[in-house]
């Protein structure tokens, strides 16, 4: 009973799958742009998530949607249940910080330590509902790991290092979020590993059709 | 509201708080039998509490070694003392993968674990808890960090272009030889030597010219050299060679196999051949000799003789030479 499975998997996503993935993050996305709306009393734009299986080497350019951001801060949490697992990756574009402190009311110098409260916070909204909504729709749990701050105002192909070379693709869901009338810009990443796919296309199949 | 359901309440979410928190739980009784499995376990490994209801934790997992986790807990309701392992000792107990699969370094999970004894109303230890605690960001930092501290301490040793060692630990190792020497009365020798109009070469035939024939006279040097011997770059070209538990007419030995070896190279520099010439000075330890410093400048003082005395030559030290 091999707990870690090696086996041949398959990764493949029909249009159907991805229309079923898109449609159950956006609606946990608009749970969780919802909480992020009242806590700021803003109005939340999020474009329909994005839905691609890709290399993992190819991370970075799947954070594309942060196109001009010479510098980025990540939180990244690991969720795993049911025999999925993954990481919710959010990014934040450094030029955001100084309309996020002053919508969440933190006053004076914006240091690096504020800042790296202001990303853990929203970093708990928004992974929280978002990870929520997926498994209430999918009807699973998910242990949630601690957050990680990948790293603060990095280049971005310096915050998501790739070393490790035991997945080759991932389902990467992408969701880009700007806030009206301010200059807030921040990128949720939702990577599932290889081997959760089949698991994860297993459960969606009772929602499709 | 009845004190009961008051209880049932307080139970309800005190089971909440079991399941939810986000460390491993298992209860294993006397046979080693799986008794509580929080979601934590059944996450990371797949199997649900039903699935390994009161099997033999070894049957499900047996990648655990045996006798090394019976030991453990043996002491554990022996003793009702507990017990703790570390990922330094043995990486993981339950073969998980990462809690960060993509981002994170590390394929599987670090885990330390506390083994917790559990004792029944009647005082008996009947059942031991393990508590499994995912440990993978600071092993992973720890492992990390140790490597760039061996990687920088390399580099802080090293002369970049011979990769010999640099000036400063090569006089760091000749005052420990040097040291050792005062003590023990056992004799060591120091050689010194440079490179015969190295200007010449750097002139003629420019800098990278220049650097390839350092390199190659470290090379040569590494090759003629013993094991215990410790050479290093002294400066620009000049190099210092410690034998240790050596006299000067041995180290003489050394140092004219060396001359003449390097004599015999010829160097192809893109359109140049070059050939060149390096002289040596020798000095015995004494007792007359007070610093490293004195030591060094002994050598330097022998290796000017050979200089002056037609270079391409080999020179043991002698007080006449002062």
């Amino acid at each position: 009973m091999s707990k870690v499975q090696t086996e041949q998997i398959d990764v493949t996503l029909t249009e159907d799958q991805r229309d079923c993935y898109q449609e159950i993050v956006n609606v946990a996305m608009g749970q969780a742009a919802d909480l992020l709306a009242r806590l700021l009393n803003v109005f939340v734009i999020m474009p329909i998530p994005n839905v691609n299986l890709i290399e993992v080497s190819e991370l970075n350019m799947a954070l594309e949607s942060l196109e001009g951001t010479d510098s980025a801060s990540a939180v990244c949490q690991g969720f795993i249940g049911a025999g999925i697992a993954g990481e919710a990756l959010l990014v934040f574009n450094d030029a955001s910080f100084s309309d996020i402190a002053r919508l969440m009311n933190y006053q004076g110098e914006l240091t690096s330590n504020i800042e790296l409260e202001l990303i853990m916070d929203i970093a708990s909204i928004l992974n929280g509902a978002c990870l929520n909504g997926i498994a209430q729709q999918l009807d699973v749990q998910f242990s949630q790991g601690h957050p990680v701050v990948l790293g603060q105002h990095c280049n971005l192909t310096d915050l998501v290092k790739t070393k490790n070379r035991t997945w080759k693709k991932t389902l990467a869901i992408e969701i880009n979020f700007t806030i009206e009338h301010h200059n807030v810009n921040c990128d949720l990443l939702l990577l599932f590993t290889e081997d959760s796919i089949a698991n994860l296309n297993t459960r969606i199949s009772f929602l499709i059709d | 509201m009845s004190e009961k359901t008051q209880d049932l309440k307080e139970f309800h979410w005190l089971m909440d708080l079991l399941q939810t928190i986000d460390v491993g739980l298992v209860v294993l009784d006397r046979e080693y039998k799986i008794q509580v499995w929080n979601s934590f376990m059944e996450n990371h490994s797949g199997l649900f509490p039903n699935e390994v209801q009161d099997q033999i934790v070894f049957d499900v997992f047996p990648e655990i070694p045996i006798e090394w986790l019976k030991n453990k807990s043996e002491s554990v309701f022996l003793l009702k003392n507990r017990t703790f392992t570390t990922w330094e000792q043995r990486p993981y107990i339950f073969r998980f993968k990462n809690y960060r699969p993509i981002t994170g370094m590390a394929e599987h999970m670090y885990q330390n674990s506390s083994f917790i004894p559990l004792e029944s109303a009647a005082g008996h230890v009947d059942h031991i808890c393990l508590i499994i605690y995912d440990v993978t960001d600071t092993a992973v930092g720890k492992l990390e960090l140790e490597s760039a501290n061996q990687e920088l301490a390399h580099l802080s040793r090293t002369d970049r272009l011979t990769q010999l060692n640099n000036r400063g630990h090569w006089e760091e190792l000749l005052i420990q030889e040097y040291k050792r020497c005062r003590r023990t009365n056992v004799i060591s020798s120091l050689i010194m030597f440079d490179i015969d109009h190295f200007k010449l070469v750097n002139d003629n035939y420019g800098h990278q010219a220049g650097d390839q024939v350092i390199r190659i006279t470290a090379d040569t040097l590494k090759e003629c050299i013993r094991e215990t011997d410790i050479a290093g770059r002294y400066g620009g070209e000049e190099f210092g060679i410690v034998l240790v538990n050596t006299d000067a007419e041995q180290a003489k030995l050394l140092a004219d196999r060396l001359r003449t070896k390097i004599e015999s190279l010829i160097i192809e520099s893109g359109e140049h051949t070059i050939k060149y010439k390096i002289s040596l000075g020798i000095s015995e330890f004494d007792d007359s000799i007070l610093t490293h410093s004195d030591w060094i400048e002994q050598s330097d003082q022998a290796l000017y003789f050979s200089k002056e005395n037609g270079r391409n030559k080999a020179t043991i030290y002698a007080d006449k030479m002062k």
